[in-house]
């Protein structure tokens, strides 16, 4: 099969000396639900974000669908950035902005600046932002203001935005790292039925290992910035998750302990510079 | 620990050397300047009873005979507020988006701009007044042009500051499904900065408001100009009048602005 996405020795050099990503190389083929884990700092952000070049990668080749995203840039980068769906660790909505509208920011790339202005989104996308988020369980919230909700409906809308860009990959960075416990469990589950059900291929950072073994049909780890584990959830044995978080034991479960991560997340020293925009 | 160290914790590991000089240093400053200018405080003192007594004999009553006279000229000076504020809202959003890395990834031009606003913000209004007073005459035109070019020059500046408030975060959803950039202007930037915008502006108005009796004085129109002929031609009474009037209407003025901050903002 051909593979969807194909990284070929993606190297990242913040500054002169931070090296977030060594060298990696992988494939991804349709109807993957892959799961990065690896402990903060390690460089899944920055390795998610190159793929879609939020961030510049320094070296190395993304061949996203036939296209070479590294020499790509403008109205051409714009475009495949639109085939890619985007979920973040804070959610990224826009506050002031009611929800709905949020979720049909998925489809701006797809109608031109003035129909965006005067809300003239096309029928089927409209008909789809408030079926998708009936099925998220928001049908209420639809015209209220995103800052009012709650992390996890937050995270759900920024799932039905992605979603309603129709991508042919969806990448989501944490996307629990900063819920409860409850929250992350829905949000996590919706995700993988969503994308199940729209056959969708998805890359998910996590550093939740019980989560990944649960999703995942493949498992990628990386740590400092190099592939250290490339396999089935099945092939992840304990030892091999011991070596992994040596010396960040904490990171590893969500359950009793999503305190204790919550916090190191938020530790910046721990991140590569400029990793996350913190 | 020893005992020493107990019964003597500092509360400040701060040199207390330093705060010694910096208040000399300062106290210094103040004694020369007073010097240099030769300004005695207890001739302000003596001199205070007189000025009390000369205020109260000239300016009360106040005369209230040609209060509808003053009319039009108050609409004048609320007409040069709105209007500059109005002018300058426009263009200094246009800046302050050039301004701020948020939106303006191109640094030269960033600083160009920064330079630009920062001569009209720090050349006082009264002396761009006094400019513009030589080349265009005295009237109207010239207090709305120098109140323009100072809004500009503050506004521009607390734009920009409130749109490099915006977190990077919301604008890099939109960067990341494809969006252009003046969609994540529209859709991302503006409806962030609603906020503070309304803010920026309506403080603006009341600066403006304030400051466009100050330009008639240096003839450039509206109540000033009043308050100035009435005192040259000695009419306490009614120059008294004037500005209490004035000082209503700044008060009404801020009533207004307030109460539309609590609603929108």
């Amino acid at each position: 099969m051909k593979p969807l996405l194909s990284i070929k020795n993606l190297v990242k050099v913040y500054g002169k000396e931070t090296r977030a990503l060594n060298g990696i190389t992988l494939d991804f083929f349709p109807g993957e639900f892959i799961v990065i884990i690896g402990p903060s700092g390690a460089g899944k952000s920055t390795f998610i974000r190159s793929i879609n070049r939020l961030v510049d990668p320094t070296k190395g080749e993304i061949i996203f669908d036939g296209q070479h995203m590294e020499k790509l840039s403008g109205r051409k980068l714009r475009k495949e950035r639109s085939k890619i769906g985007m979920i973040f660790q804070h959610y990224n909505l826009v506050g002031r902005t009611n929800v709905i509208k949020n979720v049909l920011h998925g489809q701006l790339s797809n109608i031109p600046l003035y129909k965006s202005l005067l809300g003239l989104y096309h029928h089927e996308d409209k008909k789809e932002a408030v079926e998708l988020l009936k099925k998220v369980g928001l049908e209420d919230q639809i015209y209220k203001r995103a800052d009012e909700l709650s992390g996890g409906q937050m995270q759900r809308v920024g799932i039905c935005r992605a979603i309603l860009q129709r991508p042919k990959l969806l990448l989501a960075d944490e996307p629990i790292a900063s819920l409860d416990p409850l929250s992350a469990n829905i949000v996590m589950q919706q995700l993988h039925t969503i994308s199940q059900e729209k056959k969708l291929t998805c890359i998910v950072n996590l550093h939740q290992v019980d989560y990944a073994k649960k999703y995942a049909t493949r498992i990628i780890e990386i740590k400092k910035g190099l592939v250290v584990f490339d396999g089935a959830p099945s092939q992840l044995t304990d030892s091999i998750i011991k070596d992994i978080y040596e010396g960040k034991e904490s990171q590893m479960k969500l359950k009793g302990e999503s305190e204790t991560h919550f916090v190191e997340k938020r530790q910046p020293k721990q991140l590569a510079v400029g990793q996350n925009n913190e | 620990m020893n005992k020493q160290l107990i019964h003597n914790i500092p509360l400040n590991q701060r040199d207390s050397k330093k705060i010694f000089v910096f208040v000399v240093v300062f106290f210094t400053l103040l004694i020369l300047s007073l010097v240099y200018l030769k300004i005695s405080f207890i001739e302000m003192l003596v001199g205070l009873p007189s000025f009390v007594m000369f205020f109260f004999e000239n300016f009360f009553p106040p005369s209230v005979e040609n209060l509808q006279q003053y009319i039009p000229a108050m609409v004048e000076t609320l007409g040069y507020a709105v209007i500059s504020t109005y002018i300058s809202t426009i263009i200094a959003f246009i800046f302050g988006i050039l301004i701020s890395e948020n939106t303006n990834k191109i640094k030269s031009l960033r600083v160009i701009t920064r330079g630009f606003v920062s001569i009209l913000r720090n050349i006082p209004f009264i002396i761009w007044g006094a400019l513009l007073v030589y080349i265009f005459g005295i009237g109207g035109i010239v207090g709305v042009l120098a109140l323009i070019l100072v809004t500009i020059g503050f506004l521009s500046k607390s734009y920009a500051e409130s749109i490099d408030e915006i977190s990077g975060d919301k604008l890099e959803a939109l960067r990341a499904n494809g969006s252009s950039y003046f969609q994540i202007l529209f859709h991302g930037v503006i409806p962030q900065f609603v906020p503070s915008w309304i803010n920026w502006t309506l403080f603006a108005f009341e600066i403006n408001v304030r400051a466009s009796a100050v330009l008639g004085i240096v003839g450039a129109g509206g109540i000033g100009v009043l308050i100035d002929t009435n005192i040259n031609l000695f009419k306490y009474g009614e120059a008294i009048t004037i500005i209490a009037v004035f000082v209503i209407i700044i008060l009404l003025t801020e009533f207004v602005t307030n109460s539309i901050r609590k609603r929108f903002v």
